[in-house]
């Protein structure tokens, strides 16, 4: 297999602040091929966001990062230290999640992808409006060449969000970074602009990075899925490992706390007990051990190391689910009701498991 | 459409309800008889009206003859009627240019604004262009590395700027550029439009600095907080360097605030030019309406005061439709 477009080594970032020092990314690393799509998981502060503003050079000055990022064999860190003109918006570049906020308000959506085009194919003001005209055609949006005399206010949200991605793509980047790029529209909505998404990917054959809290969103679109818990990755695996076959408690505790079709109606979803950790001065021990069910002492003691098969299905946990191992130690801490991190379990509501 | 047409309404409210109550003060606070004739007003006509005494002037007593200048005056001015009358019949003249006597030189009034205005109005240009010329610049590379050494500096500076009263300041680059630098010149200097402009750069400058420096704080605030808005990152994933950032993308949706307290210190600059006319000796309509004031010179006060009324409600007519011009949001509003 060739070189991977984008290799993530060991990235770590930290936020000093007057509270003490937030560890945001906690080694995180992945690769990502030509073409192909990785779905980064998690819920709110788990990382993600700040993973994929630190490859797109967005983080404030402040943060302190550390490890490699190489896209396509160039280091990404290096680039930005040395303000690379024609990088950011040609090679890569990003959707972010709220399109009502993501558009300049002052300027008409056409002079917004245009100004792109001028600035980094040095196309005139004409060509560059006739070819933001083609670009909204080509993301299903009706009557381009009205559209882009409009403000953003004059469009509606999933319209807007198809003129971030109009605008994202056009200067034909590799990669993509689409962070939540459905959370902020409607679920009828949201399916239609991720299989645009998918058909423009396909098309261009760029390499997409699909960042989401939804494991639904994730399913199905991503070569690759990645679940970050406090800041790291703590599973990763091919997209269909991963939904059928997870390791990690906690994946398999998101997966247990979405709906399913093929359920019965009215079947209890089991939410994950507790709250994320904090991210400041965190405890040396696996981070979700606290809200584990899995959970026993060894899990407060150290964190786990990445484990599995390297590349394949890798996972960092000590009694990892659908294991014997990790059904043993289920199977132990139900039986004295109790977790090794003091979270009560009630054998009834876990008989279905 | 429609909007202006309101906004022309508030204009014409505003301005009557100034003179009203300028035209009623000047009327009440003095005697506007002494004002026109001097001394000779006090003299006592009750008697000579009532046709009880004779002409005495000859022996140092109330004259007849003054008593008829007395009353020619009171007739001419129209000071027998109520002051609303007067008041409506001084409107009806001033929608037609007459804007009255000076009781000083029998000067009109509208030729002594004539003369002074454009000075005037050149040094208030000046001053708006100085302000916005220094303080949107500065904000921009203040608001850039937004608590970095340029930007701590710059609060320094602006609160020292701000701290310093206005005649101060004056008197200030008026001493070291003026007097010991000998950069600009200590007098006002109508020989030709370049002198001219070069005797009011000290004047601006007194009147911008204070403001450029108020507009800096408040522009540097808003760009900082639009820095952290989602389009901003999305210039930036775009690759938009960073001048293009802050010039095309971050500064038109921050000028809101500079903009609405641009247009209520545009008062505050019309009343600090005729103190700062004074320091740096400029013959503008400051030195008038001081000397207008002080002599009880009705007609003058009235003049520049409905001047400067008018000046300061049309530019706040041309901020409020500059809101519309920067976002296209309230154009439809």
């Amino acid at each position: 297999m060739a070189e991977p477009l984008l290799t993530v080594r060991d990235l770590s970032v930290r936020f000093p602040t007057t509270r003490g020092v937030v560890q945001a990314v906690n080694g995180v690393e992945f690769d990502l091929e030509e073409g192909q799509t990785i779905g980064i998981v998690g819920e709110s502060g788990s990382g993600k966001s700040v993973t994929a503003k630190t490859l797109m050079n967005l983080l404030p000055r402040t943060a302190e990062i550390d490890g490699e990022v190489m896209f396509d064999g160039r280091d990404v860190r290096e680039l930005a230290a040395k303000g690379e003109d024609h990088f950011w918006g040609v090679q890569m570049t990003m959707v972010f999640q709220d399109p009502m906020t993501s558009l300049n308000p002052v300027k008409r959506c056409g002079e917004q992808i245009a100004e792109t085009l001028r600035y980094h194919m040095g196309h005139d003001k004409k060509k560059a409006i006739s070819e933001s005209i083609d670009l909204l055609e080509r993301v299903g949006i009706p009557e381009p060449a009205k559209r882009v005399a409009q403000y953003p206010h004059e469009l509606s949200g999933g319209l807007r969000q198809r003129v971030v991605i109009a605008m994202a793509l056009a200067c034909q980047p590799r990669l993509l970074i689409a962070d939540e790029p459905t959370t902020a529209v409607d679920v009828t909505v949201q399916k239609l602009l991720l299989d645009l998404l998918d058909d423009l990917r396909k098309e261009r054959r760029m390499s997409m990075i699909l960042i989401t809290h939804d494991l639904g969103v994730a399913r199905g679109r991503c070569d690759e899925v990645a679940v970050m818990y406090a800041g790291r990755i703590v599973e990763r695996a091919d997209s269909h490992s991963l939904f059928s076959d997870s390791r990690h408690p906690y994946t398999d505790a998101l997966l247990r706390s979405i709906p399913r079709i093929d359920q019965p109606s009215h079947t209890r979803l089991d939410p994950i007990p507790g709250r994320p950790p904090e991210l400041i001065n965190p405890p040396v021990q696996c981070a979700y051990a606290p809200r584990c069910r899995f959970a026993q002492r060894s899990c407060l003691e150290e964190i786990p190391e990445v484990s599995g098969v390297v590349g394949m299905h890798s996972f960092a946990c000590h009694y990892p689910a659908n294991t014997e191992r990790g059904e043993a130690a289920l199977q132990a801490n139900l039986d004295r009701g109790e977790t090794a991190g003091g979270l009560h379990l009630h054998a009834a509501a876990e008989g279905a498991s | 459409m429609r909007y202006i047409l309101q906004r022309v309404g508030q204009l014409l409210m505003v301005l009557l309800a100034v003179t009203a109550i300028t035209f009623a003060s000047v009327n009440v606070l003095g005697d506007p008889l002494t004002n026109i004739l001097g001394p000779l007003a006090s003299v006592d006509c009750t008697d000579v009206d009532a046709g009880l005494i004779e002409d005495t002037s000859t022996r140092g007593g109330t004259s007849q003859g003054d008593c008829s200048i007395i009353a020619e005056t009171r007739a001419e001015f129209n000071l027998d009627d109520p002051l609303p009358q007067r008041y409506v019949a001084w409107l009806g003249n001033i929608s037609t240019g007459d804007f009255g006597t000076s009781f000083q030189n029998q000067l009109p009034v509208s030729t002594v604004i004539k003369n002074k205005l454009p000075v005037t109005l050149r040094l208030v240009g000046m001053g708006l262009f100085l302000s916005i010329a220094i303080s949107i610049p500065w904000a921009l590379l203040s608001a850039y590395r937004a608590n970095r050494a340029f930007d701590n500096a710059s609060t320094v500076v602006s609160f020292g700027l701000l701290a310093v009263p206005n005649f101060a300041m004056g008197v200030i680059l008026f001493y070291f550029f003026a007097v010991r630098w000998q950069i600009f010149p200590t007098r006002y200097d109508p020989s030709s439009v370049y002198s001219q402009v070069k005797s009011l750069v000290l004047p601006a400058l007194t009147l911008a600095l204070p403001l450029a420096a108020t507009y800096q704080r408040l522009l540097r605030t808003d760009l900082i907080t639009t820095l952290q808005e989602d389009f901003v990152h999305m210039a930036r994933a775009k690759g938009m360097p960073n001048r293009t950032i802050m010039v095309r993308h971050a500064l038109r949706p921050s000028m809101f605030s500079v903009l609405t307290v641009f247009g209520i210190n545009t008062g505050a600059l019309l009343g600090g030019t005729l103190v700062i006319e004074q320091i740096f000796s400029v013959p503008g309509m400051g030195g008038e309406i001081v000397k207008a004031i002080v002599r009880d010179d009705t007609p003058v006060v009235l003049g520049i005061v409905v001047i400067i009324v008018t000046g300061f409600v049309v530019v706040n007519l041309l901020v409020d439709l500059m809101y519309s011009i920067l976002d296209p949001r309230v154009r439809r509003g």
